[in-house]
């Protein structure tokens, strides 16, 4: 597969993803400033890691908002209706490579969103709603129209990478609560906020079924990182994306595809012998933080040893058959 | 003689209309069509119009226009009421176009070979060789199957008679089939009930057309089977929703030209993931200065270094050939009726439009005098730029444009104005004529093919002569007939 389209479908997987996510999390955060009467967007604009941007955007633009700015603004290229125009953009030019029943639902998306050119306050719950629904649909569409072959693998990829990176910040905005010297441990607001956790991670329902009844930080923080049976989770996310990766590289010649593929094995073999009071013990952000340096790490090797590698001389020329379906 | 929609319906003077028999009322082939639209409400017509336009605009079926923001998308308007030809007039239409194509692919072969057209004084040889198409790397060079333009478009009109006659001939890189087939498509779904009773061509079977002459054009040196791609510009480029649809269509991948390499053998290869995979041939649709920095513009980031020395080399085909551009000239377009007398000794089957070119003395006599009346073009721009309609110019602007014309008269032609047809097509609420022309496809590969009717583009505007889609044209659905069993 051409190297320009692999990385833009692993581009596409990684915005549709993260569409997905901000549209999600922007409607929790939505009813919980409602309901507490706290503005808490701001820790959602730090963890699209948009935060300085937003204040440089804030001085010329004095009645922004944040939950506009990280919804709406295209100046904020965080920003959901930013990161839905790239996703937009890319599938523009891999039509021949994702069903038409795809291409029209993102486009559709993409109509939706544009059609509203200014910020509706009242309408942000059903807006973000919406938008959550039909990513769901693309990624549904997705996996019942497109072949599959190694572009649906990458797709995978950049889906499952993002979804582990959003799902740690997720976690990681509300890490302070769990800090042991905390002012309200456990209290009631402590409580709301890990509801609001487990909403912004579409986790709700799966924290119940896995047996937790009472809302506990640190149980909620062990299902988000180590469970495997629940498909938001960290542990799930870099575990499918290490055999999605297998997949799209099983025809790569070895050197250009064991880089990435030994840092996302050391990770899941590192998640693996982790328990969560360790995690706590050594403190949950930077545990976090070093999850994230090492999935950019991941990343920055796809990108330079399969997307962007030079051609050696010593490559002999592989003829591939013109579709390659790994069914 | 119709109803609510066609109250009123008048043609414009002079002018074909396409379902106004001056005889008889209404022509044959639109008879049952119009008579079946008499029974709908303008209401029931716009409802099937607006669920056109949703399935086109949902579809994400645009264009980019150059001239606006960058990288702007408009959808292609979409008129519903379509334009039939029948049966007899499309077989006579059709072998005109196979003899054009004929001629014009011996005309490149004997002017990039012996130039006998040119020795024996048919054409003019300054002509040929100033012509912005012309490659002086071609010469002596013969392209597998002799053949230089595969994919042709010829725009086609219908004069005052109601004769197709032909405007242009676009032999670099023609755009337009996609619509053709997203029309169909949409029309399929939206009037799925006239279908039936008309029995018209099928159009889809253009994309495996178009494959099997790309396969049929390999190079001398290629692998078993040959393997091709289709060479866009990129995303912002006007036609990018056609060559991502053609490629999507033939299975084969959609190539920038940073995703290919030539190596030092002069093969060409893909970029992938699992290393390199050598292509054979490329239907390429950039032009020619872009293809290769080595050989042509050498600030060109489109195209892939040493894409030239591969395909002289016999290694890889580029599909059309590389100064295939000289038949698109419009001052060469005036010669084709000699060279289709010269090479094939037959008289044309298609006429084309009388043209005068600025470079021959007595000519440029005749546009001086009659630029009023005539429609003054310069020769190798496309998408109708720069073209002045002398009856509708002020006479600043005629002087403006004759100065440029004396400036560079190997740069400019002036034909007649051509009050070519109408067909009707919904303005507010009701139908009024509006221009269109024709643009039917050509693939020459070891057969010929031409696709049963082709584009038909339509001014939106009333009274306007312009029909590109870049300034406001709109397009129709083409209706060939099936022969009646007989």
């Amino acid at each position: 597969m051409l190297s320009r389209v692999a990385e833009n479908l692993y581009w596409l997987g990684r915005y549709i993803e993260r569409t997905e996510n901000i549209a999600r999390m922007a409607r929790v955060e939505h009813e919980v400033s409602l309901e507490s009467g706290h503005e808490v967007w701001h820790s959602l604009v730090s963890t699209t890691a948009a935060n300085q941007h937003f204040w440089d955007t804030l001085l010329t633009s004095p009645e922004l908002t944040h939950s506009e700015f990280l919804l709406f603004s295209l100046d904020n290229p965080a920003s959901l209706r930013s990161t839905l125009l790239s996703a937009r953009e890319l599938a523009r030019g891999l039509r021949e490579h994702i069903s038409r029943e795809v291409w029209e639902e993102i486009n559709a998306l993409y109509l939706f969103c544009i059609g509203r050119d200014h910020y509706f306050a009242e309408h942000v719950h059903e807006f973000c709603n919406d938008v959550a629904r039909r990513t769901q649909t693309i990624l549904g569409l997705f996996d019942n129209t497109v072949l599959r072959d190694e572009g649906r693998e990458w797709f995978r990829c950049g889906m499952y990478l993002e979804r582990a990176d959003m799902t740690s910040r997720i976690v990681d905005a509300k890490y302070h609560i769990l800090l042991p010297d905390g002012d309200h441990v456990g209290g009631a607001y402590d409580r709301f906020q890990w509801v609001a956790v487990l909403r912004s991670a579409s986790a709700r329902e799966a924290y119940r079924k896995a047996g937790f009844s009472e809302v506990d930080g640190a149980a909620v923080v062990r299902l988000l990182i180590l469970s495997l049976g629940f498909p938001r989770s960290l542990a799930f996310c870099l575990l499918a994306l290490e055999r999605h990766y297998q997949l799209a590289t099983s025809n790569a010649p070895r050197r250009r595809r064991v880089a990435a593929a030994r840092y996302t094995a050391l990770l899941n073999l590192d998640l693996g012998a982790l328990d969560i009071d360790q995690i706590l013990t050594d403190g949950l952000h930077e545990f976090l933080d070093g999850i994230q340096q090492r999935l950019i790490e991941i990343d920055s090797a796809i990108a330079e040893h399969i997307f962007r590698a030079e051609p050696d001389g010593a490559e002999p020329a592989q003829i591939q058959a013109q579709t390659q379906a790994l069914v | 003689m119709v109803g609510e929609l066609f109250d009123g319906y008048q043609t414009a003077d002079a002018s074909h209309d396409e379902i106004v028999d001056p005889a008889r009322g209404l022509t044959e082939e639109y008879q049952e069509l119009v008579e079946t639209l008499h029974g709908w409400s303008l209401d029931e017509y716009e409802e099937r119009q607006n669920r056109a336009d949703l399935a086109l605009l949902s579809a994400g079926i645009t264009f980019n226009v150059y001239s606006d923001e960058a990288g702007a998308e408009r959808v292609f308007p979409f008129s519903l009421f379509p334009r039939i030809i029948g049966a007899d007039e499309w077989e006579a239409t059709e072998a005109g176009l196979r003899q054009r194509l004929q001629a014009l692919n011996l005309f490149l072969l004997d002017i990039y070979g012996e130039r006998r057209i040119i020795r024996e004084q048919i054409v003019p040889e300054e002509i040929v060789l100033s012509s912005p198409g012309y490659r002086a790397e071609m010469v002596g060079f013969a392209p597998p199957q002799g053949i230089y333009a595969h994919v042709a478009g010829c725009d086609l009109l219908r004069d005052p008679q109601g004769e197709f006659v032909v405007l242009e001939d676009n032999l670099r890189t023609p755009s337009g089939v996609s619509y053709v087939l997203e029309n169909r498509t949409v029309m399929l779904r939206v009037v799925p009930d006239l279908f039936p009773r008309f029995g018209v061509r099928a159009v889809h079977d253009y994309p495996n057309q178009l494959l099997t002459t790309l396969l049929s054009a390999r190079p001398a040196h290629s692998q078993d089977p040959p393997r091709a791609v289709l060479l866009t510009p990129g995303v912002y480029n006007s036609a990018y929703f056609e060559h991502s649809f053609l490629s999507q269509q033939m299975g084969i991948p959609l190539v920038e030209g940073s995703d290919l390499t030539v190596s030092d053998d002069d093969i060409v290869y893909l970029r992938s993931t699992t290393g390199l995979e050598r292509i054979d041939v490329i239907y390429r649709r950039i032009d020619d200065d872009f293809l290769d920095p080595e050989a042509f513009r050498a600030d060109s980031m489109l195209g892939a270094p040493g894409l030239m020395r591969a395909y002289l080399g016999g290694n890889v085909n580029l599909l059309n050939a590389p100064g295939a551009g000289i038949a698109d000239d419009k001052v060469v377009y005036r010669w084709v009726p000699e060279m289709i007398r010269f090479y094939l000794d037959e008289e044309p089957k298609l006429a084309n439009v009388e043209t005068f070119s600025a470079l021959i003395p007595a000519e440029l006599d005749h546009i001086r005098a009659h630029a009023h009346e005539l429609v003054l073009k310069p020769a190798n721009e496309s998408g109708g730029y720069g073209v002045l309609i002398g009856p509708q110019a002020s006479r600043d602007e005629l002087d403006q444009t004759l100065a440029q014309v004396e400036a560079e008269p190997r740069n400019w032609i002036a034909q007649p104005l051509l009050h070519f047809s109408t067909i009707p097509t919904l303005a507010q609420d009701r139908m009024e004529p509006r221009r269109a022309d024709l643009r039917p496809f050509v693939l020459s590969g070891d057969d010929t093919w031409v696709i049963p009717g082709g584009l038909t583009r339509v001014a939106l505007q009333e009274g306007s002569y312009i029909v590109n889609s870049s300034q406001g044209g709109g397009s129709k659905d083409t209706w060939v007939l099936n022969r009646e069993p007989s």
